[in-house]
């Protein structure tokens, strides 16, 4: 019935990292490029677009989900949090001093994501077996580490805590 | 100079890295994250036919929309991938035909990707398809249809045999023979591959950023592409997502952006989305290697036969043509740490239409020992054997070292039995048997796997390219602060941290007052980049050869200041002292001020400044690290699934800089074992379509697919300085095989002997259902 | 991957959900979006106006009704899959939510896009079918109810209408019935190669509803005894009915195996 649309931006407010944000976004944008392109918030990595990889994985509402399998206009309402939100003013969390201590990253692209799905994780069980650990993680590829640093970090940080 | 470090702080020591603050934060800028204002955005149009005439190109509805800046075909840009080596014959935009499924066509640039993929969907090819050439089986045939009308499918083709093989081999009382096959696979590193060319802001000189391994060996390709000036372009390589030998080859998409970006002088950047990845990254493996083998009834493996076909794809790779590379290191590194003495092994490389093959972390080296662990497995299996015993039987001797192989490598000394004696007791080999028995008689299938490798490493050339040194340079900054630059390409494996650990240890300074540059050609000497597990060896030389000069400057200074003989300065505590008198000494960071800032106090041979620039060459032309790696699985028969329950690890790659990065090293390359041996797989239709476009279907190994592995550590110095092999490829290497082997063994009851790797569930399902085992 | 261009609107109840669905066809709602949107960044879909219905109050409930358990279709998997009420009275249907992907999908991904957009290799709708649920779906002409076992017409192709929301499920609770749930996946996470649930009533009568191996829910009522060579011969038979995705002799292996696993849970099952 329509024809086709074209560019047409929607006003739309988004609360990230406890800040709000009003900016014109297209609604095809994607949550992850908004946070990139809009916001400036790189931390947020893209891997695949297609809700395999997890690299893109933030917070919103307290909650790990795909940043590319969200529109940023769908945003709008939720609590957002990207690794820049969980990241001290100074120093490292707890949790990213325990990842730097096992050795839990190499080339990083997949750390932020990593880091908000551990830190929902301990959110929701402070104390999660190894078994959980993994199970929790496994929608986050990493393609260095072969995860046992990455577990044995989070383990490290659950106990510490 | 003696080549070991007295009381090294670092060396040797479990550093944290300096690379983790920033990357933990986000802070990290990979090229992506590169946003310049006003900057540009390619789609490209990509071939949807394997092999086909262009007839025509219409690109004038794309041009009309709205936020689209140019639209570039082979006549606005018009480049050849070129080396003195080979001919290549690959238009960087196709032009008139043709050869694989993702070439490039067209190039799309505008305000963003979005409205570039608009544009590109707009763009309309006319295609004369062609019959698809996709069996190397087929292409091997003289007959066959010509990839590249004017030259035929046969790209490259050597034969190599030992003298008096075919005596040994017609002498020998057993023969067995097996078709070893990998199919194709890749890297997938998570950041996939990238580039943005721009006029610099300030200078207006071309800067161009590449998620690459090597910025020196990229910007001699793009010059010699592009006809440009070396001295008038800088590349930079940000912070690089993995790279595992993927991001190592000179790719078409790199001369389009610059070409985009000079063009228009604006900055232009590309980022391959990850269906491009799977099309277009280089492709990997996908040999199929016939072997014979014959040997005695004690299990002494006598000689072997290894006829070997390549896929090298569609063009061969610009420097570094992958199917020669997973080929030859196949074959020359075919006897792995066996006494084997005799050879006979021909290859053929030949195109087909499928995306170029080039550089994937191990470059033949799995393939190598995927075959070198099988012929093992044959020869045991025929003769009734335990494999392990067929291993000690052939294993190379420590009083071997040092050992010429039947195919002419020179061996320096290595572990080869310690590492497997150490490995089969870490997994518990001695009461594996009765377990497995146990389990068998419930209907589980436990099956143990091993693979012993023999690591080429830091050799004069690699996939990264041919320069047979690295450099290194440091600056000691007036505040006394260290700033070192190295020619290295990292990707993950903490070159900030290492060669800060070596450096800080020559200058008995703190790592943390030295920051490791890379990456920018402006202010990295001219290297190698990383590739070939060259960077500890070849990286490191470096490293302390500029921080022994460095040291040599500082004893001069610090030795005239304190009217002491050079000879009796050493560097402590971040100052130079009198060897053992610590009152008699002058901070670092004092030494620096004076050389900068209060030059009257110099000696007279000695000019103001703090700087040096060093290039090591090692002694040797390669070095070998090796370990064995056993690995532990359950076969599901009903389903088959197979889970990795236990991995051990025993490597050796001579003194270790950072322990904990060596494990890091191999617990990533075990992973990415684990999925070469069950889940990664590119498939391609007989049309010649890729089939595997996404991470849905190629699939890569998660936390719950890894197990928790156990690393133990030998050490064999090298001859090198500093005593460092490389060892980054080492294991997925040792992986694959120790897998597939592992399945052979849990199988074993219904006579399998695993010789195609991945292993699908649909493999074991076949070889299992309804067949009566014979229990042995 | 970029998706092409569409208009957006969010609404803020079912009546404006199902008003804009009737005045535009070519209108799709979505919710989680965890289906459709890898579908619209692969340009393999490309609706020109999207109609979220995320927001939409009152459609996560959760509610026991006599011996029907009432389900909101805006429930995430990872909700439906914790919930106390669930996990009481159909432990069964918050597993089979439990293995949908991975906890980043379940978390976004709900039941009404799960059971709407008919995936083959999907849990939820053969969970559905096997349970015996009724799908209530709202539209301007008022509210329809759909057997969930009359909604699943072939691949990626359901019951509905035009202009019709799904707006609610109803779950018979059948105390004397015993479920079992099977999946094989590469990976875990990953789309089922095949899965089974199995239906247990009194005197050996019983259903398989495989999902993964054909067009979309394969319900089969049989007779299941004690005797392991008698079941697999019974699960090849309602096989040979089955429209398969192929004719590999791999997936046939696999949907006997995991109907014999989900017959292995449900013996073992109180409930």
């Amino acid at each position: 019935m329509s024809t086709t649309t074209t560019s047409q931006t929607m006003s739309i407010s988004l609360r990230v990292n406890g800040e709000e944000r009003t900016l014109p976004v297209e609604p095809r944008w994607s949550l992850a490029d908004v946070l990139r392109r809009e916001l400036g918030l790189t931390g947020t990595h893209i891997g695949c677009e297609q809700g395999v990889c997890g690299a893109c994985t933030v917070l919103v509402d307290g909650t790990p989900q795909r940043s590319c399998l969200m529109f940023a206009v769908q945003a709008q309402g939720c609590e957002l949090t990207t690794i820049e939100g969980v990241t001290p003013e100074r120093g490292l969390s707890a949790l990213q001093q325990a990842f730097s201590k096992e050795h839990a990253l190499q080339c990083g692209f997949c750390t932020p994501a990593m880091v908000l799905t551990a830190t929902a994780l301990l959110a929701q069980n402070p104390h999660p077996s190894e078994a959980e650990v993994r199970e929790a993680l496994s929608g986050n590829i990493c393609r260095c580490t072969g995860y046992q640093s990455i577990v044995e970090a989070v383990m490290s940080a659950a106990k510490e805590a | 100079m003696s080549t070991v470090l007295s009381k090294p702080r670092f060396t040797g020591a479990r550093v944290t890295r300096m690379e983790d603050d920033r990357l933990l934060k986000g802070q990290g800028k990979y090229l992506d994250d590169i946003a310049v204002p006003g900057m540009f955005e390619i789609a490209f149009v990509r071939s949807t036919r394997a092999a086909a005439k262009i007839l025509s190109i219409d690109t004038s509805a794309a041009k009309a929309l709205p936020g689209v800046v140019a639209v570039m075909t082979a006549d606005d840009c018009d480049f050849l991938m070129k080396t003195d080596e080979y001919e290549i014959a690959q238009h960087v935009l196709a032009r008139d035909e043709v050869r694989f499924v993702g070439e490039l066509i067209v190039a799309v640039i505008a305000k963003d990707r979005y409205i570039a993929e608009d544009a590109a969907e707009l763009v309309s090819v006319a295609y004369a398809a062609i019959p698809a050439l996709m069996s190397m089986e087929v292409a091997v045939s003289p007959d066959s249809r010509r990839v590249h009308g004017h030259r035929a499918n046969a790209f490259a083709h050597w034969d190599k045999k030992t003298e008096g093989y075919d005596e040994a081999f017609a002498s020998a009382p057993h023969h067995a023979k097996a078709r070893f096959v990998t199919h194709r696979q890749t890297g997938v590193a998570m950041e996939t591959r990238g580039c943005a060319a721009m006029p610099d802001p300030a200078s207006g000189r071309l800067t161009v950023y590449v998620s690459h391994q090597s910025p020196h060996q990229f910007r001699t390709d793009l010059i010699t592409v592009m006809g440009l000036e070396e001295n008038q372009v800088r590349v930079v390589v940000p912070e690089v997502g993995g790279a595992f030998g993927i991001k190592a080859m000179f790719y078409p998409e790199y001369v389009v952006v610059t070409h985009a970006a000079r063009v228009l002088g604006r900055a232009v950047k590309w980022i391959s989305d990850r269906v491009e990845c799977l099309l277009s990254d280089c492709h990997a493996r996908d040999n199929i290697h016939d072997i014979k083998a014959a040997f005695t009834a004690d299990g002494h493996i006598i000689a072997v036969r290894d006829r070997v076909i390549g896929d090298t794809g569609a063009y061969p790779i610009m420097g570094f043509p992958g199917a020669v590379g997973e080929a030859g290191w196949a074959t020359n590194m075919l006897t792995g740490p066996y006494k084997i003495p005799h050879v006979s092994i021909t290859v053929d490389c030949v195109f087909s239409n499928k995306a170029p093959v080039g550089a994937y972390r191990g470059v033949g080296g799995p393939v190598g020992a995927q075959v070198q662990e099988g012929i093992v497995e044959l020869v045991a299996r025929q003769l009734g054997m335990d494999s392990v015993d067929v291993r000690r039987v052939n294993l190379i001797q420590n009083e071997d070292f040092p050992y010429t192989t039947a195919t002419g490598n020179v061996y320096d000394p290595g572990s080869y039995v310690q590492s497997l004696e150490d490995a089969l007791r870490l997994i518990g080999y001695e009461s594996f048997r009765k377990e497995q028995a146990a389990a068998r008689a419930r209907g589980e299938y436990l099956g143990i796997g091993i693979c012993g490798f023999v690591e080429p490493s830091a050799g004069v050339s690699s996939e990264a390219g041919s320069t047979p040194y690295e450099a290194a340079t440091i600056r000691l900054e007036p505040s006394g602060k260290v700033t070192a630059a190295v020619g290295l390409g990292p990707s993950g494996q903490g070159h900030e941290t290492t060669m800060a650990q070596l450096i800080a240890d020559e200058l008995g300074i703190e790592v943390a007052d030295i920051v490791v540059l890379h990456g920018d050609t402006d202010s990295a000497p001219f290297g190698g980049g990383t590739g070939g597990s060259r960077s500890a060896t070849i990286g490191g030389g470096a490293a302390l050869k500029a921080a022994r000069d460095m040291k040599g400057k500082l004893a001069h200074l610090a030795g005239h200041l304190l009217e002491a003989a050079q000879e009796d300065i050493e560097l402590v505590g971040g100052q130079a002292q009198v060897a053992g008198v610590p009152s008699r000494g002058i901070a670092i960071a004092e030494l620096a001020r004076i050389a900068y800032t209060d030059v009257s106090k110099l000696p007279d041979d000695m000019q103001p400044g703090l700087e040096v620039v060093a290039r090591y060459r090692p002694a040797q032309k390669v070095t070998y690290s090796n370990g064995t790696h056993i690995a532990k699985v359950a076969v599901d028969i009903e389903t088959g699934l197979v889970k990795v329950l236990d991995y051990v690890a025993v490597n050796d790659c001579g003194v270790l800089i950072n322990p904990m990065i060596v494990e890091g090293q191999i617990h990533g390359g075990v992973a990415q074992g684990i999925g070469s041996a069950f889940l990664e797989e590119l498939r391609y239709d007989e049309d010649g379509q890729l089939l595997t476009t996404s991470l849905s279907d190629y699939l890569l190994p998660t936390a719950t697919d890894v197990p928790p592995m156990r690393v133990e550590h030998i050490v064999t110095p090298s001859g090198n300085d500093g005593g460092f092999k490389g060892m980054g490829e080492g294991s997925l290497i040792a992986a694959p095989p120790a897998l597939a082997n592992a399945v052979t063994d849990a199988l074993s009851s219904f006579g399998v002997l695993v010789t195609e790797i991945p292993v699908l569930p649909q493999h074991i399902v076949q070889w299992t259902q309804g067949k009566e085992t014979v229990l042995s | 991957m970029k998706p092409a261009a569409f208009a957006y609107r969010r609404a803020t109840s079912v009546a404006e959900a199902v008003a804009w669905l009737g005045e535009d066809p070519d209108a799709k709602v979505i919710a989680g979006g965890q289906s459709l949107i890898p579908l619209m960044n692969f340009r393999l879909s490309r609706p020109d106006s999207l109609i979220d219905i995320m927001h939409i109050e009152g459609l996560t409930d959760v509610q026991v009704r006599g011996d029907k358990l009432h389900l909101g279709t805006l429930l995430r998997h990872e909700a439906l899959s914790q919930h106390e009420t669930v996990l009481r009275t159909c432990p069964v249907l918050a597993e089979a939510a439990g293995n949908v992907g991975h906890w980043a999908i379940r978390n976004r991904g709900t039941l009404g896009g799960s059971l709407a957009h008919a995936d083959p290799a999907s849990e939820l709708p053969a969970a559905c079918v096997a349970l015996g649920a009724t799908f209530h779906l709202a539209s301007t002409q008022g509210t329809r109810h759909v057997a969930a076992r009359d909604f699943y017409l072939g691949f990626l192709t359901t019951a509905m209408e035009p202009g019709e929301l799904l707006v609610g499920v109803e779950v018979p609770l059948h105390s004397e019935v015993r479920y079992g749930f099977s999946e094989i996946a590469r990976r875990p996470g990953d789309f089922a190669l095949a899965g089974a649930f199995v239906e247990l009533s009194s005197q050996q009568q019983g259903a398989v509803t495989w999902f993964g191996i054909g067009g979309g829910p394969e319900r089969r009522p049989v007779v299941l005894t004690a005797d392991r060579a008698d079941r697999a011969r019974v699960w090849r038979e309602a096989l040979q009915s089955v429209e398969m995705l192929d004719e590999d002799a791999y997936r046939i292996q696999a949907a006997m195996t995991v109907a014999e696993r989900a017959y292995d849970q449900a013996v073992g099952r109180n409930c």
